[in-house]
């Protein structure tokens, strides 16, 4: 508890992104090292194995299980067709025969003569991997996918819905502290992907799925309005596979809440560019946060990998109030007292001094700020 | 392992939480093992070190410091020898980073072999992410989806009695082959899968698997169903954890070389310094430990030892679900004021994304209490609904059964018998006053007649628990003078009456207080301090329609221990009802918070 | 629901009201009306006493229509004055004369006169049972409407119900098959008719489970039925293909030919779970004992309360009775029935506390001066 929690949370003018493109089963890589391809360019390739469906022979024919294997039609690999006979007994020579038949197409994968039951496998799902940005393919794993690499700006939510897309940047809100209301979404928002400034409303989000827009990055959401937008109450912050028609990245945090000066000037800078964002979080080990993603060519100085364990509190820096009662302000450290304190809640705890925006001066915990980075 | 630890002065031990790693020393003073000196350090598992040994030489090396003995050679634990000035006779650990063991269980019947096997898994360590049974409703398909999305460390596959059914376990292995399933770490070795059931499947289930998984047979968890045996499998699990999961997991191999018993997960480690002092003392015992992600839960009744993992209740990554969980209106009950269920909604959500934070305001710390007061029922719940006597037993009947006929498989849990509850965990641990621990222990597990409530300060039980496998004495040493914070007795009779009748009558000599003789009212808390290490002998009289063990209504005699907060008379009935009425609400509440100095302040 | 109450009340009243009609009769000295609360057949025949004489009995004669003569009809006591003549057409009308035999052997004529017996719509002297039906319907109507709409009904816990699982898991996990015997009832019989719906969710289970099922018949017609049960439930669990034609099977309709059949099956097929659902006679205890010797979970269910003793012994599990009937709404949480279980239950407490009462009241009749004969004449028919 007593080191300061800065999530690290990158927001980047420029720099090398690297994304790795790995398919979930090895299949094959449709680029080399060195091309260059678009975001929605498919680099790789594979065939996920079908869906099973089991058919209990020994039933259909009324044959004890261990016989099955001598009335098989098919045999195990055998493809077959849906509707086609699987197995058949004769009796009273063929005069009357007892037949199984294969629910789906595909192919067997195997016959039991204990259960009395075969699998029957469905043909293999094809499953392709994109580019998911413009850029160069820098390494080939093997089989598995390729590694693209960009130059570009690079910023992280904190919280998102929704997966992989790509579209135009179009700001839609003057200031950072605005609201993004539905009457800022028009016609020509379709296909792009918005920035508004502190809040989304629900009703405004909807509208961004009527008209087709790609994603929605804002500060802040409210969390009733998650509930209604998902249609149940998120439990574990696992998410990404939504399918929602939109992608919603939050920069800040649930609420009303300024987007971080910082990133809305970036934004509003790269406004125009195919961006490319995702909103896929988990918030557990192995934590994933929403990611936006804008290759440019701007000239500029490269930001290192920042955002890491680098940085540190010191007096003038600039951070956030994370917790009531002072949640979202920003400000700037005063003091960085050593020496543990008590807070109202009686909790001993490294403290610091910080001085609002508004001019107020207030004693926090360390904890209960974060870091506020421009790159 | 036959290791001869009788000449042991220092021991070693720590635990690679998926956070923090944690470091304790015990030296030997005279013929007692005490905790000397602890320290931490980050866990170091995932990027940039990637090498979980940093993080524990970071904490060995605050003992280290902290204690002046040598216990580092370059980067190394070193141990002591002829010639060696420093080192440690014994270093032990324990390791839940990178999400624990995570384990999918197989059986034939869900509430039979499907049961044990669960049992089994949890009280190795592991958490259980999935149940497939025979009768769980779902289609092949399905299970072979589910087996290949939730992507296990390993499987334990059980099923049928011996002699038993053949067909059933063959079709759950054959659907465990369908789905071909890869490991979540690495895809260079084979997935473990455990088979321990009927034994005369062992060919058929060696036929369907050995060529796609690395299986390894045991012996049957159920050889009838009269009887659980879960021992072989659950000494599997933890081989397998070692040689498999383990492995994989960087700077693993190392970690594994240094120490001189196998490491053990966390939360298994956690159940035998539980099981030990349960049997040491011979009392009922219930841990908890309720984490950021994970809410554990354990207990011995009867002697028999149960664990269960609510792997989404927890404090702060998974405090959403608690919230989606219980209702907001079920939290709300134990705050006394009235908040904007938006913005609770919002802040609860913001404690989710930023896990570290901590109240600052007085409301603020009222509200998260509330969160694991409800986070600490559901876990609870949970764990009754586990820990339960075995099913699909033949029973002997007389004729006096004729009205009384009870079925199988009935919760082990009495809160009547239980003797000891402790808590771990940063909401309990941490929280500012010790009193508040002790009425959120009260109000998630509603203890009944007489209780004693402890929390571990700084959670040493893991380490005392791999410490308890080969010391048993010197764990339960330290756990007895250094791990306990003793909160003291709760006295609580079980029984409703009208509001405001009496509940109970105290009688006896506090040291400070002289000789009480006190009615409590019912819908009342008090406290009756008694400071650390003292014990009163008292007469409990609960008033008619009340028990406190002795049956309803008769007085009885009882020891009551003191702790840091003293001793809780709770007379708010069993079953806990908190009253509808919104005034009276926030009345009751404030005032068991008031009588029993809960906050600074009064609302 | 609100409906139904309201029509109740509607033909209620109704009945009232035409039980309420004055029938018209003709002043004269003997009055001749319709009696009341019947179907027509009956007229009440009344007359003054004469006055200052002493009468020792009344002669009745009716007019016969066919002769126009009265005939005698019957005599009564001199100290009565009215006669009540059933047996009558409905709508006809008759004339009656009354003449009085004084005690001095004289007689003379009281008077003539004449009426017409109708049938009324409703019986007032059964009025009592009319509100004892009405309450118990309404009763019933008022759990199936809070049902229905969602509220738990309380039912006890009956343990050989929930033990219904387990059993067929442990027949699972030990791979042996499970044998139901439905009694030795035939297809009217009501303990058949309970055991039937236990099986139809015992063959879903098994379905489920996929476990065999053995379901030896004494009755052809129980045969029949209980085999369209089984093979209907292992469809609507998606498993017809686990449907075995044979599982169902006849044995014979003696008594002890098919005990010794089904000791058998025990014997050899050694299942695992026997339930014994039904009517059944001698052969109870022989059938448990053997079940019990192989080790097998056994539930039983009888309505024959002389078999009781030997079920509950030899058997994991026992339904008495009542608990056979309340199975299907147990088990079926359909809120029809619970509604009309729970409906029942309350009647039959209601009935329970006016058993008691009326023995309480009786013991104060014996002890001293207590006038306990209105509570009685409650439940009387209504004069």
């Amino acid at each position: 508890m007593a080191h300061a929690y800065t999530p690290g949370l990158k927001v980047l003018g420029k720099t090398i992104i690297r994304k790795e493109r790995i398919l979930p089963l090895a299949g094959e890589v449709l680029v080399k090292k060195g091309d260059t391809v678009k975001a929605e360019d498919i680099v790789a390739r594979t065939f996920l194995p079908g869906n099973v469906e089991t058919v209990n022979v020994a039933n259909s024919l009324g044959l004890p299980p261990e016989e099955v294997p001598k009335f098989m039609v098919k045999q195990e690999g055998d493809a077959v067709e849906e509707g086609e006979v699987i197995a058949e007994m004769k009796q009273f020579f063929g005069l009357y025969s007892s037949r199984a038949i294969s629910p789906v197409k595909g192919s067997i994968e195997t016959v039991s003569s204990i259960t009395g039951q075969i699998i029957v496998r469905e043909p293999p799902n094809p499953v392709v991997m994109d580019a998911y940005v413009d850029g160069k393919v820098v390494e080939v794993h093997g089989k598995e996918g390729v590694t693209v690499e960009t130059t570009g700006t690079f910023i992280q939510g904190i919280f998102g819905i929704g997966g992989e897309t790509q579209g135009e940047i179009a700001v839609v809100t003057d200031s950072s502290e605005r609201v993004l209301a539905d009457e800022d979404i028009t016609e020509e928002c379709a296909g792009k992907i918005i920035v508004g400034g502190s809040l989304v409303t629900a009703a405004a989000l909807k509208k961004a799925i009527q008209l087709g827009v790609k994603g929605v990055i804002v500060g802040g959401f409210h969390d009733w309005d998650l509930k209604s937008f998902l249609g149940f109450d998120l439990g574990v912050a696992i998410t990404g596979h939504e399918n929602l028609g939109v992608t919603l990245v939050i920069t800040e945090g649930f609420g009303d809440m300024a987007m971080a000066e910082a990133t809305f000037n970036l934004l509003k800078a790269r406004e125009g560019l195919q961006a490319s964002i995702n909103g896929a979080t988990q918030i557990r080990a192995g934590v994933i946060r929403p990611e936006i993603i804008v290759p440019h060519t701007e000239k500029g100085k490269l930001a290192a990998g920042a955002g890491e364990e680098g940085s540190n509190l010191e007096i003038g820096t600039r951070v956030r109030a994370i917790r009531e009662p002072f949640f979202g302000k920003l400000g700037e450290v005063t003091s960085l007292p050593v020496e543990l304190q008590i807070l109202e809640s009686e909790a001993k705890v490294r403290v610091l001094g910080v001085k609002f925006d508004d001019g107020a001066e207030e004693v926090i915990p360390r904890a209960n700020v974060e870091i506020i980075e421009a790159g | 392992m036959a290791q001869d630890y009788s000449h042991v002065k220092t021991i070693l031990a720590t635990d690679c939480g998926s956070t923090t790693t944690k470091a304790i020393l015990i030296e030997k003073e005279g013929e007692e093992y005490r905790l000397k000196v602890r320290g931490e350090a980050p866990t170091t598992v995932e990027k940039p070190a990637e090498d979980v040994t940093r993080g524990v030489l970071n904490a060995v090396g605050e003992v280290e410091e902290l204690s002046g003995r040598t216990l580092l050679k370059k980067v190394k634990v070193l141990h002591s020898g002829k010639g060696i000035k420093g080192g440690t006779d014994v270093y032990l650990s324990t390791s839940s980073a990178g999400g624990g063991l995570q384990m999918m269980v197989a059986g034939v019947v869900k509430s039979m072999t499907g049961e044990s096997a669960q049992r089994a898994a949890l009280g190795a360590g592991a958490i259980v992410m999935d149940v497939l049974a025979s009768n769980d409703g779902r289609l092949g398909h399905e299970k072979i989806e589910a087996i290949r999305r939730l992507r296990p460390d390993m499987i334990l596959l059980s099923g049928g009695i011996d002699g038993g059914t053949i067909s059933h376990v063959v079709e759950l292995a054959e659907l465990i082959g369908a789905a071909d399933p890869k490991p979540r770490f690495g895809s260079g070795y084979d997935l473990p899968v455990i088979y321990a059931g009927n034994k005369d499947a062992r060919g058929n289930v060696k036929g369907s698997l050995e060529a796609k998984t690395d299986l390894y047979v045991v012996d049957n968890i159920r050889p009838v169903l009269e009887r659980e045996n879960l021992g072989p499998a659950r000494h599997e699990i933890h081989n397998l954890f070692m040689e498999h999961v383990m492995a994989q997991a960087p700077g693993y191999s190392k970690l594994m070389e240094w120490t001189d018993e196998p490491i053990m997960p966390t939360p298994g480690a956690v159940g035998e310094i539980i099981q030990t002092i349960a049997s040491t003392y011979g009392i009922e015992a219930i841990g908890v430990d309720i984490g950021g992600a994970t809410t554990d839960v354990f207990s011995v009744f009867g002697g028999v030892f149960n664990r269960t993992v609510s792997a989404n209740l927890g404090m702060s990554y998974s405090v959403s679900n608690v919230v989606a969980e219980t209702g907001l209106p079920n939290i709300m009950r134990w705050v006394p004021f009235s908040v904007d269920e938006r913005a609770i909604r919002d802040r609860v959500r913001n404690k989710m994304i930023r896990p570290t934070t901590i109240p600052q305001t007085l409301e603020d710390l009222i509200v998260e209490q509330a969160i694991a007061r409800e986070a600490l029922r559901l876990a609870f719940e949970q764990h009754k609904s586990l820990a339960v006597g075995l099913k699909g037993i033949q029973q002997q009947r007389t004729i006096s059964d004729a009205f009384a006929q009870t079925a199988t498989g009935g919760t082990l849990v009495n809160m009547m018998n239980l003797d000891m509850l402790v808590g771990s965990g940063g909401a309990l641990s941490h929280a500012p006053r010790r009193a508040q621990a002790g009425l959120m222990l009260i109000d998630g597990f509603m203890p009944e007649c007489v209780t004693f409530l402890a929390v571990d300060s700084i959670f040493m039980m893991p380490q005392l628990g791999v410490l308890s496998k080969v010391m048993p004495k010197a764990a339960t040493q330290v756990f007895d003078r250094d791990c306990l914070v003793r909160l003291g007795s709760c006295v609580a009779p079980v029984g409703s009456g009208k509001e405001g009748s009496n509940c109970l009558h105290i009688e006896a000599d506090f040291p400070g207080l002289g000789h009480i003789s006190e009615d409590v009212k019912l819908g009342e808390m008090r406290l009756l301090p008694l400071p650390v290490g003292e014990k009163v002998r008292a007469k409990l009289d609960p008033a008619r329609g009340f028990d406190l063990g002795a049956g309803k209504g008769d007085a009885r005699e009882v020891t009551l221990e003191g702790g840091v907060v003293g001793v809780v008379l709770d007379c708010r009935g069993r079953p806990f009802q908190i009253p509808e009425d919104e005034t009276k609400r926030v009345n009751a509440i404030t005032g068991w918070l008031q009588n029993l100095d809960i906050y600074p302040k009064v609302f | 629901m609100r409906k139904l109450v309201v029509i109740c009340v509607v033909i209620t009243g109704a009945l009232l009201i035409s039980g309420c009609q004055e029938i018209d009769t003709e002043v004269s000295a003997v009055t001749v009306m319709d009696a009341p609360n019947d179907s027509g057949g009956g007229v009440v025949v009344a007359w003054p006493a004469p006055a200052g004489v002493k009468v020792d009995s009344f002669a009745i004669e009716r007019l016969d229509p066919e002769t126009g003569k009265y005939t005698p009809l019957t005599t009564v006591k001199g100290d009565e004055t009215f006669l009540e003549d059933t047996g009558l057409t409905p709508n006809a009308d008759y004339s009656y004369r009354v003449v009085a035999n004084l005690a001095d052997g004289k007689t003379t004529a009281v008077g003539e006169g004449a009426g017409r017996p109708t049938g009324e719509w409703f019986n007032f002297n059964r009025l009592n049972v009319l509100v004892g039906v009405v309450s118990f319907v309404v009763l019933v109507l008022v759990f199936i409407s809070m049902a229905r709409g969602g509220k738990e009904l309380f039912v006890r816990k009956i343990a050989g119900l929930e033990a219904v699982d387990e059993a067929i898991g442990r027949a699972t996990e030990m791979g042996k098959p499970i044998l139901f015997v439905s009694g030795l009832g035939d297809a009217s019989d009501i303990a058949t008719i309970a055991a039937m719906t236990i099986l139809a969710k015992v063959a879903r289970k098994t379905a489920e489970y996929e476990t065999p099922l053995i379901v030896p018949c004494r009755d052809p017609i129980v045969m029949m039925v209980e085999k369209e049960m089984v093979r209907e439930a292992y469809t609507e669990v998606g498993r017809p293909d686990a449907f075995e034609e044979d599982s169902v099977f006849y044995v014979t309709d003696s008594q002890f030919g098919y005990v010794a059949a089904v000791d058998g099956i025990m014997l050899r097929e050694r299942p695992a779970t026997n339930f014994y659902m039904g009517a059944f006679y001698a052969e109870s205890l022989i059938l448990a004992e053997t079940g019990a010797q192989t080790g097998a979970i056994q539930i039983a269910g009888t309505d024959r309360v002389t078999q009781f003793p030997f079920f509950i012994t030899a058997c994991d599990y026992t339904l008495m009775g009542e608990e056979l009937y309340a199975a299907t709404a147990y088990l079926g949480r359909d809120p029809l029935m619970l509604g009309s279980l729970k409906g029942q239950d309350w009647a039959k407490a209601v009935i329970l506390v006016i058993l008691i009462v009326g023995a309480i009241l009786i013991a104060l009749t014996g002890l001293g001066e207590v006038d306990t004969t209105w509570f009685a004449r409650l439940f009387e028919t209504v004069s």
